[in-house]
């Protein structure tokens, strides 16, 4: 609803998706089947979407209208995320579905395209790259070719361009290069969906929305910040991906340093999309570039055991299915604080956590001598995945007698406190997209500093030969990893 | 003899709450205990010596808990100067999920001439550090002093006028309490008014779609039909809404056959006429010069309209203008 509006009442009217098409580019894929059109059917369940949206799937696999519609009912039946499904629901919501086959290459797939579009009557639209990162560039150039891709007075175009973007520094700008002779950077959504996760924008209303945590968010108390992404599954299936990407391009270049940026950030005046985007920019930009013989010290590559003999797996390869970096932020509020990243592939469990670990207090008064005690740091703990909430570890008195003291935990669960379903991050960052909301997206300066920060081990470890596998499967990564805390005093929260 | 407020220990009930935890925590002995969930306190008021009523009210809690779990009140007042009290647990298992959460609740009966007691028992069974939220459900509010003790409770306190006898008299009730609540303390809230937000929606929607809408509509009239003979609390607020959006456009308010409510709302400016009609089952019909569709209107059962007002607790300044 626009600003100018007199009947505006933000407080209780929904936002209003207008009437619209989405292409997606990439429909026969696994994003998809388990997130995109489960999020939009869900989206349209909750009438979030307008009744008259058309999705249009394009691919290369020949599918006519109805056997797509009736791959994705089975897709959603499969991958609806704590929602159930209906049927009669899904009936309403499958007339929108369409589907054009066709070569990415072929200048006749995007005059389908455009065709459809005309007889649908739709001029707003969103176009979702759901392909082989390799093919972005062409598609935006061969849409751009077709006469689609302009926002126009008749309506919007958008495009949301899904990770990685670019394999490094070089490429990311190449993208953005070629994405721009078509969109605006004002119609480019680079979707990271770590950000749309309910924990992560929760971030933000936990750090700016409350008196009592901002004050103590800085360098005089923090003592260090730990954001672990670990999965206990392999590759699946997605050898030949991981090959290319390893985690430092899988998961730190984008999701952690993003989720590093939220946690770090300043606030911004107000909360809208380019002053959010602004401090988190700002933020990305600060943390310091490692010089290359600072490498080995501040960045741990890792390799599970059996990761060789994955289907589409080099038996030699040297990709990393673990990285653990420290970084440190150039500024008034962290400096000197060490931020440790880790990800890593067939870890103990699937977890993804930021732990804020405070200073321990300045004077003993408990000392061990006087009843046993275990002194241990305040410890803030932003819980994204599986359980999100927020615990903070204090100490407390042992019941009984004498002054023992004891780490308790005080947790907030976001799901007992709220029972209402959280949308998932697909639904929220899809939303957002088809309403012109880009808080939570990514901006091409954003992209190009999480680069330069990662471009470094990159190198580095491009010209290294690693003696892998380092850690074996079900373990929490290899042993140069919790050295690397170490030398500081510090070690892992692996829990 | 039978129990009065005053003899009532709010300490007693408070155990008893904490008997039932420890209940619940050993009914699910081995399943991973329950989550206690607690937002606000609810406290609700059902009609004078209606179990009917209280029922209603009981079941509507039970659902708006899984949104707004709260530490819920439920007063029934009884004429018979009988006062008891006992608590309930309300639990249900998210979807996908793998523990129970709960929420507690408290059933008082009491005299209906005891409020003043009642009010002063609730004090210690409010969940501390949390709103409140007082909801009347009845015309009773509007007909007696009599729950007047209540009010100073509550953060928030949520009536509806739909069945009241003189609509522009409980208006103004509402504008007095508002006033006397001051800015940002106490709100007041009407379900009348939460029943409009789908056609306010639709209105918005429209004027969304055709730029300089408005602005024809701002030159000319604006006629709502309405139905039930008089018109309710619901037609004047949206009247009024539209005044306000408005300033200077003529709002006629015309009487039409059929169940109370506003039946349409007709935009006419500038030669042309732009309308939002209710169509059939919950839909509006909605025309312009251009186009016609068809709107959906929200559902407004009584735990729908309640979920949308929990989710306000604090200043709605849309309500407060319409309200003056």
């Amino acid at each position: 609803m626009t600003d100018s509006n007199p009947f505006a009442d933000p407080l209780r009217f929904e936002r209003q998706v207008p009437e619209c098409a989405i292409v997606i580019f990439g429909a026969n894929g696994d994003l998809t089947k388990r997130k995109l059109i489960p999020s939009l059917y869900r989206l349209a369940y909750e009438r979030r979407l307008p009744a008259t949206v058309s999705i249009i799937g394009t691919s290369r696999t020949p599918l006519s209208d109805d056997e797509f519609r009736s791959k994705m009912h089975d897709s959603v039946k499969e991958f609806l995320e704590d929602s159930p499904f209906d049927e009669d629901q899904w009936a309403g919501f499958a007339k929108g579905l369409h589907y054009i086959a066709g070569d990415l290459s072929d200048p006749k797939l995007y005059s389908a395209i455009k065709d459809k579009l005309t007889a649908l009557g739709r001029t707003n639209v969103l176009y979702y790259l759901s392909t082989q990162p390799s093919y972005y560039g062409e598609v935006v150039e061969r849409l751009g070719a077709a006469g689609l891709g302009h926002t126009t007075t008749q309506g919007w175009q958008r495009i949301v361009v899904e990770k990685p973007f670019g394999h490094d520094l070089a490429s990311a700008r190449e993208l953005n290069e070629r994405i721009h002779k078509v969109f605006d950077e004002a119609d480019v959504y680079r979707i990271d969906h770590y950000l749309g996760k309910e924990t992560v924008q929760n971030i933000l209303a936990f750090r700016f929305g409350n008196g009592i945590f901002e004050p103590l968010w800085n360098r005089r108390y923090v003592n260090h910040v730990q954001i672990t992404a670990a999965e206990s599954i392999g590759v699946e299936g997605r050898g030949a991906y991981y090959e290319e990407a390893g985690a430092v391009r899988d998961m730190i270049q984008n999701h952690l340093l993003q989720v590093m940026a939220t946690v770090a950030m300043e606030p911004s005046a107000v909360y809208e999309p380019d002053a959010v985007r602004d401090e988190r920019a700002k933020l990305l930009r600060s943390i310091r570039i490692m010089h290359p013989e600072e490498v080995p010290s501040h960045a741990v590559a890792g390799q599970y055991a059996g990761y060789r003999h994955e289907p589409a797996v080099n038996p030699t390869s040297q990709t990393p299915t673990y990285a653990a970096a420290t970084f440190y932020v150039d500024n008034w509020r962290w400096a000197g604080v060490p931020f440790y990243i880790r990800s890593g592939k067939k870890l103990p469990k699937r977890t993804t956590e930021i732990a804020i670990q405070y200073n321990t207090a300045p004077h003993a008064l408990f000392t061990p001598d006087a009843g046993g005690v275990i002194m241990r740091p305040n410890l803030l703990i932003l819980r994204i995945q599986p359980e999100e909430g927020i615990s903070l570890r204090f100490l407390s008195k042992q019941p009984g007698s004498g002054m023992r003291l004891r780490p308790v935990s005080m947790d907030f669960n976001y799901g007992s406190s709220f029972g209402e379903r959280s949308p998932t991050a697909y639904e929220t960052l899809l939303e957002d997209a088809l309403t012109g909301d880009a808080t939570l997206y990514t901006r091409q300066d954003m992209v190009e500093a999480s680069w330069r920060v990662v471009t470094p081990i990159l190198e580095d470890w491009a010209n290294r030969k690693f003696e892998f596998p380092n850690y074996d499967p079900g373990t929490w990564g290899p042993a140069a990893a919790d050295d690397m805390l170490a030398r500081h005093g510090h070690k892992w929260r692996n829990s | 003899m039978n129990p009065t407020a005053t003899a009532m220990d709010p300490e007693k009930i408070l155990r008893d709450l904490r008997d039932l935890w420890a209940r619940l925590a050993q009914d699910r002995d081995g399943a991973g205990g329950v989550l206690r969930a607690c937002s606000m306190t609810l406290i609700v008021v059902a009609e004078p010596d209606d179990e009917a009523d209280a029922e209603t009210a009981r079941k509507t809690i039970g659902v708006l808990m899984h949104v707004h779990p709260s530490r819920a009140v439920v007063l029934t007042p009884r004429e018979s100067g009988e006062f008891s009290a006992r608590v309930f647990a309300e639990c249900w298992m998210p979807f996908g999920g793998q523990q129970q959460i709960c929420s507690e609740g408290i059933e008082i009966t009491a005299d209906s001439e005891q409020t003043d007691e009642v009010a002063r028992l609730l004090v210690p069974l409010i969940a501390p550090d949390l709103p409140v939220v007082l909801w009347c459900r009845g015309p009773r509010a509007f007909l007696d002093r009599s729950l007047d003790p209540l009010f100073p409770l509550a953060n928030k306190i949520i009536f509806n006028t739909r069945a009241v006898r003189h609509p522009s008299s409980a208006i103004e009730f509402l504008r007095r309490m508002r006033k006397e609540g001051g800015k940002g303390r106490r709100q007041v809230a009407d379900l009348a008014w939460t029943r409009l937000t789908g056609w306010r929606e639709a209105v918005a929607h429209l004027m969304d779609a055709c730029p300089g809408g408005w602005l024809a509509a701002a030159s000319g009239e604006v006629r709502i039909e309405y139905g039930g003979g008089r018109p309710g609390t619901r037609s004047l607020y949206f009247a009024r809404w539209i005044e306000r959006a408005l300033p200077g456009v003529n709002v006629t308010l015309i009487p039409v056959a059929g169940g109370p409510g506003v039946h349409s709302v007709v935009f006419a400016g500038c030669g042309s006429e732009t309308s939002i009609r209710l169509g059939e089952g919950s839909s509006l019909e909605v025309r312009t010069a251009e186009r016609s569709y068809s709107a959906v209107l929200p559902p407004d059962s009584e735990e729908c309209l309640m979920r949308e007002e929990l989710s306000i607790l604090g200043r709605d300044p849309v309500f407060e203008r319409v309200l003056g």
